[in-house]
Parts: structure tokens; C-alpha cells; sequence
């Protein structure tokens, strides 16, 4: 019975990287998945699928979420920021230009989520000290850097 | 893998409860969604017969926070980032503040809710031990009534709270403490972040001239539910608020978990550093000033 279930399409609107989006999309669709599949955004990475890796971190209304835990209906309304849409006028940003300068990229599987976990952190605390940046990215896992690289580079990044 | 559901996200309470009323069975409610949707990555059967999800977060009453002279509530869709950054909290409920620091990451705590938390009834949920010495209520509304029962008769066993299908937790009520009360939480996971708590302990203790006039004690995952621990209480009452008597109520504390949870396999290290742990919060809440 379960299989021949009809599901219901959702009409959502939201802004994206600053422009405003209207689409319909399936309701068992999750953030995620919206991003990467319908809108093509596939810097958004797929890591864990259930929240412990952070390679899915995008910004919803200014803060750090994991995309992988919400289903599009949720972001109906919101502010969604994905790292397609940090870089200015076609200058990277200056936490990418620093994550290049100080060597904080190896694989780059983390690194969107990394970014954005940081983007969320210096928006809200231009001068974080080491202990809240490491808060503010213990929710990204990264298997290559170390982290020291990655800390270095947002340290040394002035808004 | 999501399964086949769909998503209703009604802007009133009354909405939403009808919509829970026309469709028992099927229907679940969503608030910050961090246990659900891993639920149905690994095909958790707890999740498995879900048809709708009603997602809560519409509703803006749901969302506050709100300080009452005698009393502070937490609304359903409250989440664990709010708790971190509330004032309020920080000056009444320090406890609650510290546990919620410990839930998951920034990601998981902008999402996750207080009472999400304790819904989902998980034997570590980080958040349960500070509610209960608190003396935390849950407001509970359905459509005919709504109900208040505390937080302890609320929680029945893993995973199954006394919420019904056609029932939505409006809020946490947690009354201000005396404040002669001084406390504190402690977590043990395997790592800092983004860890399932082995231990949790959360510890209120209100001192006359040396003696304990009043000792909370509440665990997390060491029992099978968060849960108040009477007997030592009712042990610790009108003793002297010193080493020895700490050190009984230590001892004591290894063997009531090991009568509720029975011999494990982890007990022979586990309990020894339950009682160590439980001994050095006692000591250092003693001290505090």
C-alpha cells in the first residue's frame, strides 16, 4: 500500500546565494539533495548522511546547518547560502583565498563545509580565538589536514 | 534514503492538531529533525512507518523562550543554540546551558530541540539529567485538553515518552531554583564533539551549616533512561556535606546502577569511573562558594 502512495509535490520560495528561488519539489527531498540534483550545486558535499561529518554544512538564515538532516520543506522562506555563492564580484573569498595561502587544502572534500562552518563563525565573531574556531568546526571532519593548516587560515582571516 | 512520506508545515497549533488527529497512525512531527532523519538513513523501524511528517517550526509561539517570575518555559521548537546564548538560562539554569554546550556540533545544536530531546527519550539525551533536577514539567496539548505532568512521568523507557499520537509537547516549564542551590553537569563521551555521552551526570546541592539539606541527583546513559536517583537523595539528606559522606554515596551509586542496569560487559570499567566521576562532582559542587 505504502508503495503506491502519492506523494505530494511542495511549492517552495527562498532566497539562494542572494537571488530569490520559486520551485515544486518532492516532500521526502532532503536540503541536500535539493541543492546538489535540482539546482546543480554539487559543491555541497555528501559525507556521512546523518550529521557527524560536516561535509554537507551549508547556511540557512546565518547559521551553520548540516543539509543532510533537513528536508527541502524545512527552508521554505529562508536565506540559504551554499559555497557556490561566498565568493565576490569573482574574487574567492577571503577565507578561500587563505585556506589556499596556508595550505589547509588537501583532498577538498571538506572544505565547503569547513568554509561555511567558519563563514557562520566570522560573521558573527570577527576576532574568534583558537578555542571558539575549533568549536565552530568541530562538527567538520577532515582526514587529511590535521586541522592546524585549517585553523591557521581562518585565524588569519580579517572581514 | 527517505522514504516515501509527505511534508505538511501548518502555521498554527490547532492546525496541527488536527492535522495529528485526522491521521493517528501515520503521522509524526518534526521539529529540528537531527534524530529523524538519520532514523531513516539506517532504516531505523522506529521511523519506518511514518506517511506524514508535520513539520512544527511554523509556529512562532513554539519558538520562544520565555521568562516568568517563578518560572522559565521552553517552547517546542526551542533549540539547544538558543539555550546556549539565553541569559536567562545562564543565570538560572547553568546546568541546562552546560549540557547543551555538549550536544553534537554548531550544526546539530542550530537544528536539534531541547524538547526533541526529550521525545526521542534516548538513554544519553544530554539535555534530561539537568531538566530533572530541575524539576522540569512538559505541557502536553491535543486537541480536547491539554495536560502537565513532570518531566520524570513523562520519560517511561527508551525511547517512549507518555506522549500520545494526537498529542504535541508545547513546552518545557522549569521552575526557578532556590537560589542556595549550586550544581553541575558532567559528560563523559568518547571525544569532545559530536559524541554520544557514556556517562551523564547532573548534580544539585543545597547546604545548612555543612549539612546537605537537599542533594538532586540525575543520570544519563548509565541507566537505561535519564533518570532521578531517589534513594541516594533521601540518603544524602541532613548528612554532613563532607568526603566521607560523598564517598558512601559514591559507593552507593555504583550499586544502584549496576541493580537497575544489571552486570554488563562494560560494567567492570564502567562503574568504577561512574562512582570515581560522580565523587569528584560531588567534592567540587561542595566547594563552590
Amino acid at each position: 500500500m505504502k508503495k503506491n502512495k502519492i506523494l505530494k509535490k511542495i511549492k517552495l520560495r527562498f532566497t539562494l546565494n542572494g537571488e530569490p528561488v520559486e520551485l515544486e519539489t518532492l516532500p521526502n527531498k532532503r536540503l541536500l539533495d535539493l541543492l546538489r540534483d535540482d539546482l546543480n550545486l554539487t559543491g555541497t558535499k555528501e559525507g556521512c548522511s546523518i550529521g557527524e561529518c560536516g561535509a554537507c554544512t551549508v547556511i540557512v538564515n546565518d547559521k551553520a546547518v548540516n543539509s543532510c538532516l533537513m528536508l527541502a520543506g524545512e527552508i521554505n522562506g529562508s536565506a540559504i547560502i551554499t559555497i557556490e555563492g561566498i565568493s565576490q564580484n569573482g574574487n574567492l573569498h577571503p577565507l578561500q583565498e587563505n585556506f589556499l595561502k596556508f595550505g589547509a587544502v588537501q583532498c577538498g572534500f571538506c572544505i565547503p563545509g569547513m568554509i561555511l562552518s567558519a563563514y557562520a563563525l566570522l560573521n558573527k565573531n570577527r576576532r574568534p580565538d583558537e578555542e571558539t574556531i575549533k568549536e565552530a568546526i568541530a562538527g567538520n571532519l577532515c582526514r587529511c589536514t590535521g586541522y592546524k593548516q585549517i585553523i591557521e587560515a581562518i585565524k588569519n582571516t580579517k572581514l | 534514503m527517505i522514504p516515501k512520506l509527505n511534508y505538511v508545515a501548518p502555521l498554527s497549533l490547532k492546525r496541527t492538531l488536527k492535522i495529528l488527529s485526522e491521521n493517528k497512525k501515520k503521522a509524526k512531527i518534526l521539529a529540528g529533525g537531527t534524530d529523524i532523519l538519520p532514523g531513516f538513513h539506517i532504516n531505523s523501524k522506529r521511523f519506518r512507518d511514518i506517511e506524514l511528517l508535520v513539520d512544527i517550526k511554523k509556529i512562532g509561539e513554539l519558538k520562544l523562550i520565555k521568562e516568568f517570575k517563578d518560572r522559565v518555559e521552553i517552547g517546542a521548537c526551542v533549540t539547544f543554540s538558543q539555550i546556549c546564548e539565553s541569559d536567562t538560562f545562564k543565570k538560572f539554569f547553568p546546568l541546562l546551558v552546560k549540557s547543551a554546550e555538549t550536544v553534537g556540533s554548531v550544526q546539530i545544536r542550530n537544528r536539534a530541540t531541547v524538547v526533541g530531546n526529550c521525545v526521542n527519550n534516548a538513554p544519553c539525551a544530554d539535555s534530561v539529567p539537568p531538566l530533572l533536577v530541575y524539576d522540569a514539567k512538559i505541557e502536553i496539548q491535543s486537541l480536547k485538553r491539554k495536560r502537565v505532568i513532570s518531566l520524570q512521568k513523562f520519560l517511561i523507557k527508551p525511547y517512549s515518552t507518555a506522549l500520545k499520537k494526537n498529542e504535541v509537547v508545547t513546552k518545557i516549564i522549569i521552575p526557578k531554583p532556590d537560589p542556595d542551590f549550586k550544581g553541575d553537569f558532567y559528560k563523559l563521551g568518547r571525544r569532545r564533539a559530536v559524541a554520544i555521552s557514556r556517562i551523564s551526570l547532573a548534580l544539585l546541592l543545597k547546604k545548612k551549616a555543612g549539612i546537605i539539606d537537599e542533594l538532586r541527583i540525575a543520570s544519563g546513559a548509565v541507566t537505561p533512561i535519564g533518570a532521578r536517583l531517589h534513594e541516594l537523595e533521601k540518603f544524602a539528606k541532613d548528612k554532613k556535606a563532607d568526603s566521607s559522606t560523598f564517598k558512601e554515596l559514591s559507593i552507593l551509586m555504583g550499586k544502584k546502577v549496576l541493580q537497575i542496569t544489571g552486570l554488563r560487559w562494560s560494567s567492570e570499567y564502567k562503574l568504577p569511573v561512574l562512582q570515581q566521576v560522580f565523587y569528584q562532582l560531588l567534592e567540587k559542587v561542595n566547594e563552590e562558594e
